[in-house]
């Protein structure tokens, strides 16, 4: 694998959000909240005005002389009524230096009247809430489906497997903290910043402002993991306004700490399922999902509905209900962590369906496959399930699981997990290619974030699309202002979707040629003395004889676009709220071999195996980094990760002493293998693979430790405590 | 965090130093590993720190059966010692348990025990081993065992003007340290357990660490572990005396019930471990 980017960072070179200055530049601290709920009386800045080196304080009062539109009333910059989580930023500061500007917040009073916090979604919904109105206090989302005959399948049933699920609230623990740099200028609002989506930070700011979209310019640094923590608006719009009152270019950085206050990530759910069985067959299932949306507000939740799905698959189920509620706390908003929620769900959806194949006695894996969708299925909502490498990578589990049986210590408990994905190249990419006798230049809109998809997986989908060799292919960002549009990392959707961006620029490009050469056949580029030139047939054609004076100055610009569709869901079935539909079904299926200490309940991974279903493998190398990294961070979120909150609403392990990401000490040897000839969205088929590998670990190891121990523990992360606990109740 | 940093070359230099408070609270600086972070989180109030480098206490040496090891000698260099290893297993385990192997190389003993923490993979041992701390100050030099030095939660009997200089620990032979944690690297031990025989004395000791507010010895344990090699009917009343006997908390690292389980379990362990010769653990 070549990373065109790897001598740079290993030198320093890498421009990341930390590091952006420029001339006149002032230092931007945030003010937060000191309670996590309550009426916001007064925010007094009168002593911040006048500390040493302050060049601005704004707080609620401010923004309308700062924003020419007053912003939007629903996410104002600064709340002006009421607190909604401890530390949410309520006034800003900028100074001179970034000592000045922590002293000066630190005489900003804010005078709330506190109101008891709602921390623990379970505090307020002890049992399952029943016929709770949509509209209901506190209520955010509510999704309701159902398809069959629900009643008749448990009336019917030899048994229903009932179990209530909980996971915990993670968070991304990327390497760079949030951080930007803001000017405005003669209505020109400008920043730079660290993001995953320089369009998607650029629409959602102009949103929070009030601007127009067109007047602010997004230009994106190198960034240091983003796993979703770097979607939308963050910090932009604060230092946006810092800048307007200001006159300054202003720097906003996030410390390690402020990432944790802020959240933005996966927050605990309480899963409820009841599955009915008959003949050995799954004949109905009832899930109910509670889950904490932080502070998210009406209308912006995304992840009650989507999350369902990963409930009701990705297995055949004839008659199902699903119900579930999106609950407000006083916590930072939910926001996407790679694969928003679906570790948690096929957490819960796998280990049930795991201790279902148990409790009948059947062997697990057989048990999935009796089950698991292949090509032509319907999914629970009615959609047809395209090519889908479940069955291929479960008979390959069976051999692994046969293989580790015979050669591990007896004692090793050995897990499957299976968990599904698709590939999010619905939203829509765009890219321009320029093509010079030097070299082919792919212009768009996304910064490399640390997966490769960029400087490696866009020009590697090119040396196959056009044959030419690395060193003729340059991958080129700018800014929001020339970039075409792109609507983000995320989603597994990069390489994918901008991939057959670039298959569509390419193939009108090299018809363009062909129809400039008079050549009937198709037109390849190829290299000849040194230089590009256009292949038909048998002939070779320098460019340079194809190309306008112009073009050879300034490249033939050809552009392409991919806005992928979705298949379609079954209207019917959906009772109220949205659901998704996927545009194409990518399966994971994860083995773990793990030792469980019955003692002390400490679970050590010896083993793992991850059969990821790819389409086809654009990149050997990226494709071994992306599934060893989903699995390591799987493993956290498996056995270790989550985050702690007092009763009154203060986060108690803000750090990464007490906030536990794996080790290399804890990361097991771990066996990649790509299924492949399952086609997907992209490009030659390939399928997205940014999240997939993270999915089906909490699932895969859970179920090692319920096969090494015969119990089964029914909340993540599996901590020692909680497995010795889950063992002294067997 | 903005502190001044003073260098000085000699022991009464640091101490004049230390007593000094004019340019603000004024604490003393080993390996940094822990008083940084409170500095940084504002848990701590110095102004000027004292850098305890330049002193000449980066030593390690038997005497007859006694190890001293200098206050400020790298963790690193301690557990990497084959002699200790041999001589003394359960001090060797402590400090490969004390964070990363990266941070041993700047944490030391003086440090660890100076900042007292609650849950120190070292202070288990140095009980077990009946260690003792030697100190230097403006008033002289005095020596007392670590079960007296530790006063409470972070709490040491060491005067402002006082510092220490080097820990003697005897050689015990028949020693171990084990412990249990969310992630067996690089993280806080939920409990530790520590047990030694020495030569002389009449029955194994046995020290709890990660149960507040400090780690203890505890004594209706100790009563049942006479023999060289305690019975299993013996070691069940220790390790069940040992979880009865110690105060726990519940906090954000454990349960207070899932510390006691631990106890016993880790008592069981360690008995039977430090019968084995460190080199076939």
């Amino acid at each position: 694998m070549t990373r065109s980017d790897a001598a740079l960072k290993l030198r320093g070179g890498a421009e990341y959000g930390i590091d952006l200055e420029a001339p006149g530049m002032v230092h931007a601290v945030l003010v937060p909240a000191p309670v996590a709920a309550g009426a916001l009386r007064s925010v007094d800045l009168a002593a911040a005005r006048r500390a040493p080196g302050v060049v601005a304080a704004i707080g609620p009062a401010d923004l309308a002389a700062l924003l020419p539109h007053g912003g939007d009333p629903d996410r104002p910059v600064f709340p002006s009524t009421r607190i909604l989580y401890r530390n949410q930023p309520v006034a800003a500061v900028a100074a001179e230096t970034l000592a000045e500007a922590r002293a000066a917040a630190r005489l900003v009073r804010v005078d709330v009247e506190a109101t008891p916090p709602l921390v623990d979604i379970e505090d307020r919904y002890p049992d399952w809430p029943t016929g709770l109105a949509s509209d209901a206090p506190g209520v955010v989302a509510h999704v309701h489906a159902r398809h069959g005959n629900l009643d008749a399948a448990f009336a019917s049933a030899e048994f229903v497997h009932r179990e209530v699920y909980r996971t915990s609230g993670i968070e991304h623990v990327a390497l760079e903290p949030h951080a930007c740099l803001a000017e405005v200028r003669d209505g020109h609002w400008r920043v730079r910043t660290t993001t995953q989506t320089p369009f998607g930070a650029r629409e959602d700011a102009a949103e929070i402002l009030g601007i127009p979209a067109e007047s602010l310019e997004v230009e994106g640094t190198w960034v240091g993991g983003g796993f979703g923590s770097k979607g939308a608006a963050f910090l932009e719009p604060y230092a946006l306004v810092l800048a307007a009152a200001s006159g300054r270019p202003v720097r906003l950085a996030f410390g390690y700490r402020d990432e944790f206050f802020q959240g933005r990530s996966t927050l605990p759910a309480v899963i409820r399922l009841e599955t009915s069985v008959r003949d050995g067959t799954i004949t109905g299932r009832r899930v109910r999902l509670l889950l904490d949306t932080g502070s998210s507000l009406p209308g912006r939740d995304f992840a009650t509905g989507y999350a369902i799905g990963f409930l009701l698959g990705p297995y055949r189920i004839p008659a199902f209900e699903v119900e579930g509620y999106a609950i407000q706390t006083n916590k930072p908003p939910f926001g996407p962590h790679r694969a928003p929620f679906a570790p948690q769900c096929v957490f819960a959806i796998d280990s049930h369906t795991d201790g279902l194949a148990r409790r009948l006695g059947v062997d697990p894996v057989e048990f999935r496959l009796r089950h698991v969708w292949q090509a032509g299925d319907r999914t629970a909502f009615g959609q047809e399930v395209g090519p889908f490498g479940a069955i291929a990578g479960l008979e390959r589990a069976r051999t692994t699981v046969a293989e580790w049986r015979r050669t591990l210590p007896p004692g090793t408990g050995i897990g499957v997990g299976v968990g599904f994905w698709s590939t999010s190249t619905g939203a829509g990419g765009e890219v321009r290619l320029r093509l010079t006798p030097a070299e082919l230049v792919i212009e768009q809109a996304e910064h490399e974030i640390g997966s490769g998809s960029i400087v490696r997986g866009l020009v590697a989908v090119a040396e196959r699309l056009f044959g030419l060799p690395t060193e003729r292919l340059r991958v080129v960002t700018t800014s929001t202002a020339r970039d075409p549009y792109d609507s983000g990392v995320f989603g597994s959707r990069t390489v994918a979707a901008l991939g057959r961006a670039i298959e569509a620029a390419g193939t009108a490009m090299l018809a363009r040629l062909a129809e400039r050469a008079k050549a009937k056949g198709t037109a390849t580029l190829t290299v000849q003395d040194g230089k590009l030139a256009v292949g038909i047939g048998a002939r070779s054609i320098p460019l340079s004889e194809l190309l306008s004076a112009e073009e050879l100055r300034d490249g033939l610009v050809v552009e392409g676009r991919h806005y992928g569709r979705s298949g379609a869901i079954d209207p019917s079935r959906v009772v109220e709220g949205s659901f998704y539909a996927y545009t194409d079904f990518t399966a994971a299926v994860h083995v773990a071999a793990v030792t469980v200490d019955r003692e002390t309940g400490s679970v050590k991974v010896l083993r793992y195996a991850a059969f990821q279903d790819v389409g086809t493998t654009i990149d050997a190398g990226m494709f071994r980094g992306q599934v060893e990294g989903g699995v390591v961070m799987g493993l956290g979120s498996a056995l270790t990760e989550e985050t702690l909150w007092d009763p009154d609403g203060r986060m108690r392990n803000p750090g990464l002493l007490d906030y536990r990401i794996p080790t290399i000490a804890e990361v097991p040897e771990i066996e990649a293998v790509a299924i492949e000839g399952f086609p997907g969205a992209g490009p030659f088929g390939m399928k997205g693979l940014g999240e997939p590998p993270i999915i089906p670990v909490p699932a895969a190891v859970a179920n090692a430790v319920a096969d090494a121990t015969g119990a089964r523990v029914l909340e993540l992360p599996l901590t020692p405590e909680r497995v010795a606990r889950a063992l002294m109740v067997d | 965090m903005t502190f001044s940093l003073a260098r000085p070359s000699t022991i009464v230099e640091a101490l004049r130093l230390l007593a000094d408070d004019t340019e603000g609270p004024t604490a003393p600086l080993a390996g940094g590993t822990d008083l940084l972070l409170d500095l940084d989180d504002g848990r701590s109030t110095a102004r000027r720190l004292v850098s305890l480098d330049k002193l000449p206490w980066k030593t390690l040496a038997w005497d007859g059966p006694r190890l001293n090891v200098g206050a400020t000698l790298p963790l690193a260099r301690l557990g990497s010692d084959a002699t200790v290893r041999a001589r003394l297993p359960g001090l060797s385990e402590g400090v490969d348990a004390v964070g990363s192997l990266a941070l041993r190389h700047r944490a030391t003993l003086g440090g660890n025990l100076g900042r007292a923490a609650p849950a120190s993979d070292l202070l288990p041992i140095l009980l077990a081993v009946d260690a003792t701390v030697r100190l230097v100050g403006t008033a002289g030099r005095r020596e007392l065992p670590v079960a007296r030095f530790l006063r409470g939660s972070r709490q040491v009997d060491l005067a402002k003007d006082e510092l220490i200089e080097s820990v003697s620990i005897p050689e015990a032979r028949l020693s171990t340290y084990v412990w249990q944690r969310v992630r067996p690297a690089n993280d806080v031990s939920q409990v530790g357990v520590a047990v030694a025989r020495s030569g002389s004395s009449a029955s194994w000791r046995l020290a709890l660490g990660g149960v507040l507010p400090v780690p203890t010895r505890i004594p209706e344990a100790e009563v049942h572990l006479t023999e060289e090699r305690p019975r299993p009917e013996d070691v069940e009343l220790a390790a069940n005396a040992a979880a009865t006997h110690a105060r726990f908390v519940t906090d954000k690292r454990a349960s207070e019930a899932y510390r006691r389980r631990l106890v016993a379990t880790l008592v069981r362990r360690a008995v039977a471990r430090a019968q084995i010769p460190p080199g076939e653990r």
